[in-house]
């Protein structure tokens, strides 16, 4: 009997006993699609958390200082900074400009009370020279703040990403003017978008120098800076260091500082993330085990009847081996049928989980934990399926045309 | 010689107290184209028999010679290519298989032997038309009746040409009328020069046989020739 043969002869099996084909496919179909979409659910939960912080740029350390006098801090705090360079990559202060204001260029109007339509809200802030590296954002054209545009307070600004699209429309803006209250400023330079679900307002800022806080932040308090840390070992030291520092002329008498870190909250999440992995991922290899018994019941199962079977193919002339390639090729089509199935069910199901729990438009799962939950299933229902088949055809015909 | 049988004992549970000897010493010798009733009560070792004839059982002791071959020599895969092609079974339970319609069960020794598909096919048909279901060649076992179904499971016995038939109870089944129409079966192929064994408790199916082998507790306690009147 040749290959040809046994595989009609397996899909010829399959055809006539459907139900117990479908029921072992259904142990397949289930196991593989819930893992394949629990485990996807939890990693892209996780991305999406990390995510967060990926853009927002890590090591980053929140400073809040200010004295009652009018001690000019951030000059200060500056000059610290640049003594620790082993530590520290940057530091600017960090003002979002509270009053309304407004955004002009041609005829074209925006401003930062756009309460009606958030997502193209606006925000003007001020940094130093060091805001774009402190905040992760990646120039994409033209200049970044100079030392200089501080010092001398120059009318120079750099746009978001999305601000820049909705005033320029994919023209070159470095070189053009726009005016922020009616005070002209030239575009310098553009960063590129984050877009960070959620979070559209960081593609929509208008980055001034911080010396225009006089003029068009009333003069307020400036109480707020990042510190860019080198490395997450940096970060703590870094933080050590600043609070020390900070505390060696502030203190509840004249004034408030604080030192933190969005790390410890990363680091936070991350365990979250491991935990509920482990938690998830356990559930679904039990449901991947359930499936395996499921399979495996099933092959059991039908063992007696394939053995007289199998003794009627041994009487009328059937080796062994073509018994058990007939059998293994049965095994092998139910459950790679069985196993795809399961994939594609587990695509449409991260599909529309990603869609309903995370928001996520195209969450899809990772191959290797498709291809995993497949082979898992594909291997126990050939193993299984190829049970009676190996424990029948060792048999003499006699014995096996006498199970009942 | 044909079958040649020295010595045959199959024994269950030997030397345990619950040791069954189903076949105690055993020979016999048959020659082609014979046809022999091997007759005996329930329990008295002609289905054994059968089995270690006709290669679906190993016996414990002894020695068996098919048509000049050491049988007790061969190994599983040559005792299946016997099966295949030397020695065509009918049972008692027919031992269709059910999944299957008439054509493709009778198929199924010609796809073990190798044979082409449209000779195959041929080969089953001709089978068929010979027992008189050639029209039902595309009914499943459970939409025959036994009668039906036996004459399916002696195409299929026949279907690869084999020069043995073999028969355990062929007729246990089934109504005297139809039990006649399948022993007439048996007998052509005998005239054609078939080698037929049938094994029958019967002792009237026994009778329509040229040769007779009676057992008894696991040994042949006559073996004669007798002549019969098949018109």
């Amino acid at each position: 009997m040749n290959l040809l043969q046994a595989f009609k002869m397996a899909f010829k099996s399959i055809a006539c006993k459907k139900m117990r084909s479908f029921l072992t496919m259904l142990g397949i179909i289930i196991g593989v699609a819930s893992v394949v979409i629990m485990v996807s659910v939890v990693q892209g939960q996780n991305a999406k958390n990390l995510e967060y912080f990926e853009k927002m740029g890590s090591n980053k350390i929140n400073v809040s200082a200010y004295v009652w006098n009018g001690q000019d801090v951030s000059t200060l705090l500056y000059d610290y900074c640049l003594s620790m360079p082993e530590l520290v990559d940057g530091v600017t202060p960090n003002i979002q400009v509270g009053q309304d204001m407004t955004i002009k260029y041609g005829a074209q109007t925006l401003s930062t009370n756009n309460w009606d339509n958030w997502e193209d809200m606006i925000q003007v802030v001020l940094g130093s020279d060091q805001y774009g590296v402190c905040n992760n954002y990646e120039l994409g054209g033209g200049r970044d703040l100079s030392y200089l545009d501080i010092q001398d307070t120059n009318n120079v600004c750099i746009l978001g990403g999305k601000i820049k699209e909705t005033l320029f429309n994919f023209i070159d803006p470095v070189g053009r003017e726009i005016t922020v209250n009616g005070r002209p400023f030239q575009v310098v330079g553009w960063y590129q978008r984050k877009d960070l679900d959620g979070w559209p307002e960081l593609d929509n800022i208008v980055l001034l120098p911080y010396t225009f806080n006089r003029t068009l932040n009333s003069n307020s308090t400036i109480d707020s800076y990042v510190v860019k840390a080198k490395s997450a070992t940096a970060t703590v030291e870094a933080m050590t260091r600043l609070d020390a520092y900070l505390k060696g002329f502030i203190n509840d008498n004249n004034g408030y500082s604080n030192v933190s870190s969005d790390n410890s909250s990363a680091n936070d999440i991350q365990q979250q993330n491991t935990m509920q992995a482990m938690v998830l991922g356990g559930i679904a290899a039990i449901s991947l085990l359930v499936g395996g018994i499921g399979i495996m019941n099933i092959m059991l199962v039908t063992v007696t009847e394939r053995t007289r079977e199998i003794g009627i193919r041994k009487a009328i002339g059937a080796e062994r081996r073509s018994i058990i390639a007939q059998f293994l090729i049965e095994a092998a089509v139910i459950c790679g049928i069985g196993g795809l199935l399961g994939i594609g069910m587990g695509y449409v199901g991260t599909l529309i989980a990603g869609k309903f729990l995370l928001g996520e438009s195209m969450l899809l799962p990772s191959t290797p934990i498709a291809v995993g939950a497949f082979l898992f299933s594909v291997v126990l229902g050939v193993l299984f399926g190829m049970y009676p088949a190996i424990k029948a055809s060792g048999l003499q015909p006699v014995e096996a045309l006498r199970a009942e | 010689m044909l079958i040649d049988i020295k010595d045959i004992y199959k024994i269950y549970n030997e030397g345990k107290e619950s040791e069954v000897r189903a076949l105690d010493g055993v020979s016999l010798q048959i020659d082609k184209g014979e046809f022999v009733a091997i007759v005996g009560q329930s329990g008295s070792g002609k289905s054994t028999l059968m089995n270690v004839l006709g290669c679906l059982d190993v016996p414990t002791y002894g020695e068996y010679f098919l048509d000049g071959t050491d049988i007790t020599s061969l190994n599983d895969r040559q005792l299946a290519r016997i099966r295949n092609r030397e020695i065509g079974f009918i049972f008692q339970g027919y031992n269709l298989i059910q999944e299957l319609d008439a054509l493709e069960n009778v198929c199924l020794p010609l796809i073990y032997r190798g044979v082409p598909a449209h000779e195959r096919e041929e080969l089953a048909l001709e089978a068929l038309a010979r027992v008189g279901m050639d029209e039902r060649a595309h009914h499943r076992p459970s939409e025959m009746s036994g009668g039906q179904q036996q004459r399916v499971a002696i195409a299929r016995a026949i279907a690869a040409r084999p020069p043995v038939i073999m028969a355990d109870e062929p007729t246990g089944a089934l109504d005297s009328r139809t039990g006649k129409h399948v022993l007439e079966i048996l007998r052509e192929l005998y005239r054609e020069g078939t080698t037929v064994l049938l094994i029958t408790h019967d002792d009237g199916i026994a009778a329509t046989a040229r040769r007779v082998v009676r057992l008894s507790d696991g040994v042949i306690v006559s073996d004669a020739a007798q002549e019969v009147d098949w018109e």
